[in-house]
């Protein structure tokens, strides 16, 4: 009972940051714009969060700063695949490498640094509950904040006119054109929110998951978001859903490994990929179908050759 | 957008061809100057002098013969995995998981290294590794292409997705059980000298360099002056088209996409025979990636390929230098690749490619 506790609170905790990235890539995707360098937006997060925390001492400037920071970086993949036509493959790529080179450069400095980030506290009343208690209600500020942030972009992206905009960027983009809305903008600005979201995503690794520094600290939960999207059929709530399964299958081999089982974490690690791969495989057409128009224009376009 | 429009264009005008020459070579000139000048501005803002920083990583990169040899080794598995992705976008396809069939390339080689008996002649090992990591490549691939013609998943999301599964297949196998020892690092057992790849006369340099060199000008002949080039080239521009002229689109992309994965599967495989010899957590760390974009920087031609290869090796081994010599993380080189890429990518595209 305890084990399934754990892996349950761990999942949701692990997940979290996961969450996050793959919220704002799901706002970016409906937009009609596949960014990878999401991975280097939690990056910068996180190292910005974790500067300006210990700067300031106070984790939510912190959080702020990642989140602007994880901005920063998309807004620039935005201004080279929209304004620039840059593949848009090659470039979220190229701001991977970007993200990487800078934090090394500038977090040289804070490895090893202390800080004092979110901790973990109970929610009066519901942290007793049992099982739901510890799982959801045991956790940190920023854990409790992606509650209210999931809804909240649904709503968004469903029932606000910025976000019937966005989602017609990435579904009819001529027709917005039509009307007069510059689709170039809408989209930067879908791109900018989602790198915002990620970098709160890497703030929460940096200084409430790990409450450390070290250089490329993210270690592909970019991609894992990349590939919850999918897996979420860009769908806010099954986001949700998909982050906290993949936070447990994550956290599951030290869960076990800690009460004595031998196990190889790396097959569980393999989960949330190869389960992403065998629902594309089973929906197949049905989940194409279900994305973006705009989005599988891209992949439909040829690279220049 | 054809795949063919560029090319016929040069070849069809042969006489601008110098000034066509001469623009690209100033448009990468500018692209390089803008980003040395933006890495000097960080390098400044984080203490470390510029001047002094360039002067010796040229001198360190360029300067001493075995740093010289060392962009040679390192260039070697970017060629092959930057031709596994120039193939299949030939036909229209993007294979961003260089990355994975290069480690089960890699893991194929391992393997048959760790099947055969160490007394069998060298020679003999390595022939089984090779073909055995082209297979596992070409299989690895081979996923990516039979979903996309299958259900219709797209090529670039599985194979960037399967990336992440080989890397847990590698972990796995050098945790368990191909580790040579409980205790130790995780690692497999070093493979036998006699089928470690052998060097260059005089040198540091493995042959994987001149098998590189021979794949590329293969290449180059298969795209440019065979049937099967033409075909994929023309399912790659127009499919349908390619489809009413009696063309079979899905064995051609089936067959790029997985020659593709051979080539990238034999690059683990030098780079496993030629220079790492074991499997360890970091093996090939982000090759797959980089020779991605050494790909688009060369825009997916087999020549070009050897010059992009070629300076991000030398920046790699730059990066080196830098942390040695200016006390900054030998990661900080990633701005300065980055940069180059972005002005690339931005501002060196032709405008009808734009998306």
């Amino acid at each position: 009972m305890s084990l399934i506790v754990d892996v349950m609170s761990g999942g949701v905790r692990g997940g979290t940051s996961i969450m996050y990235a793959a919220l704002g890539e799901t706002i970016g995707e409906r937009a009609g714009v596949i960014n990878l360098g999401i991975e280097g937006s939690m990056l910068t997060g996180a190292l910005g969060a974790y500067i300006a925390t210990v700067e300031t001492g106070s984790p939510w400037v912190g959080a702020l700063l990642g989140g602007l920071a994880g901005a920063a970086l998309a807004l620039l993949h935005a201004y080279l695949v929209v304004w620039r036509g840059a593949s848009q493959m090659a470039s979220g790529l190229t701001l991977l490498f970007l993200a990487l080179g800078l934090t090394s450069l500038f977090g040289a400095s804070y490895v090893g640094q202390p800080v004092t980030g979110f901790s973990q506290f109970d929610v009066p009343g519901l942290a007793s509950i049992p099982v739901l208690g510890p799982v959801l209600f045991q956790q940190d500020a920023l854990v409790y904040l992606s509650y209210g942030v999931v809804p909240l972009v649904w709503w968004g992206l469903f029932k606000t006119r910025l976000g019937l905009l966005i989602r017609t960027a990435g579904e009819r983009a001529d027709s917005l054109t039509v009307h007069g809305y510059d689709v170039r903008v809408l989209r930067a600005v879908a791109v900018t929110l989602g790198g915002f979201l990620a970098g709160i995503g890497g703030a929460h690794l940096s200084i409430a998951y790990a409450n450390a520094w070290f250089e490329n600290m993210v270690s592909g939960r970019g991609f894992i978001a990349v590939a919850l999207v999918i897996f979420a059929v860009w769908n806010p709530f099954r986001v949700l859903g998909g982050a906290w399964l993949f936070g447990m299958a994550l956290g599951l081999g030290s869960a076990l490994q800690a009460r004595g089982y031998q196990f190889n974490q790396f097959a569980l690690d393999a989960i949330p990929f190869v389960l992403t791969l065998v629902v594309l495989t089973v929906l197949g057409r049905r989940t194409l179908s279900s994305s973006p128009a705009e989005l599988k224009r891209v992949f439909e376009n040829a690279p220049p050759t | 957008m054809t795949a063919l429009t560029g090319e016929d264009a040069g070849r069809i005008g042969a006489p601008v061809a110098v000034p066509v020459v001469l623009r690209v070579v100033a448009r990468w000139l500018g692209a390089i100057a803008v980003a040395l000048l933006v890495f000097s501005a960080l390098l400044l803002a984080k203490g470390a002098n510029p001047v002094h920083a360039y002067s010796a990583m040229l001198e360190l990169t360029f300067g001493r013969a075995r740093s010289v040899q060392e962009i040679f080794i390192q260039m070697t598995p970017l060629v092959l995995g930057a031709l596994a992705v120039a193939i299949p976008a030939r036909a229209g396809l993007t294979n961003v998981g260089g990355e994975g069939q290069i480690i089960m390339g890699a893991v194929a080689a391992c393997g048959a290294s760790l099947a055969l008996p160490q007394t069998l002649p060298g020679g003999l090992i390595v022939v089984a590794m090779l073909l055995a990591s082209m297979v596992a490549g070409a299989l690895w691939a081979g996923i990516a292409a039979a979903m996309r013609l299958v259900t219709g998943v797209n090529e670039a999301i599985s194979t960037l997705l399967l990336n992440f599964v080989s890397l847990d297949v590698l972990l796995f196998l050098i945790y368990q059980p191909w580790r040579e020892s409980p205790t130790g690092q995780p690692a497999t057992r070093e493979l036998v000298d006699t089928a470690k790849l052998p060097v260059l006369s005089g040198s540091k340099v493995h042959i994987g360099i001149v098998i590189a060199v021979i794949v590329t000008v293969v290449v180059h002949v298969v795209l440019t002056r065979t049937r099967w080039g033409f075909r994929i080239s023309v399912a790659g521009g127009n499919s349908e088209a390619a489809r009413r002229s009696g063309l079979n689109v899905n064995l051609l992309v089936l067959s790029a996409l997985m020659l593709g994965g051979a080539l990238a599967g034999l690059a683990g495989m030098i780079h496993f025979a030629g220079v790492e010899y074991k499997l360890r957590p970091g093996f090939g760390n982000q090759l797959g990636y980089t020779a991605f974009l050494a790909c688009w920087l060369a825009r997916h031609k087999p020549f070009p390929i050897l010059v992009a290869a070629f300076v991000f090796a030398a920046l790699s081994v730059a990066g080196d230098s830098l942390q040695l010599d200016s006390n900054v993380p030998a990661a900080s080189i990633f701005i300065l690749t980055a940069l180059i890429l972005m002005a690339v990518l931005g501002w060196t595209t032709p405008r009808k490619a734009r998306t």
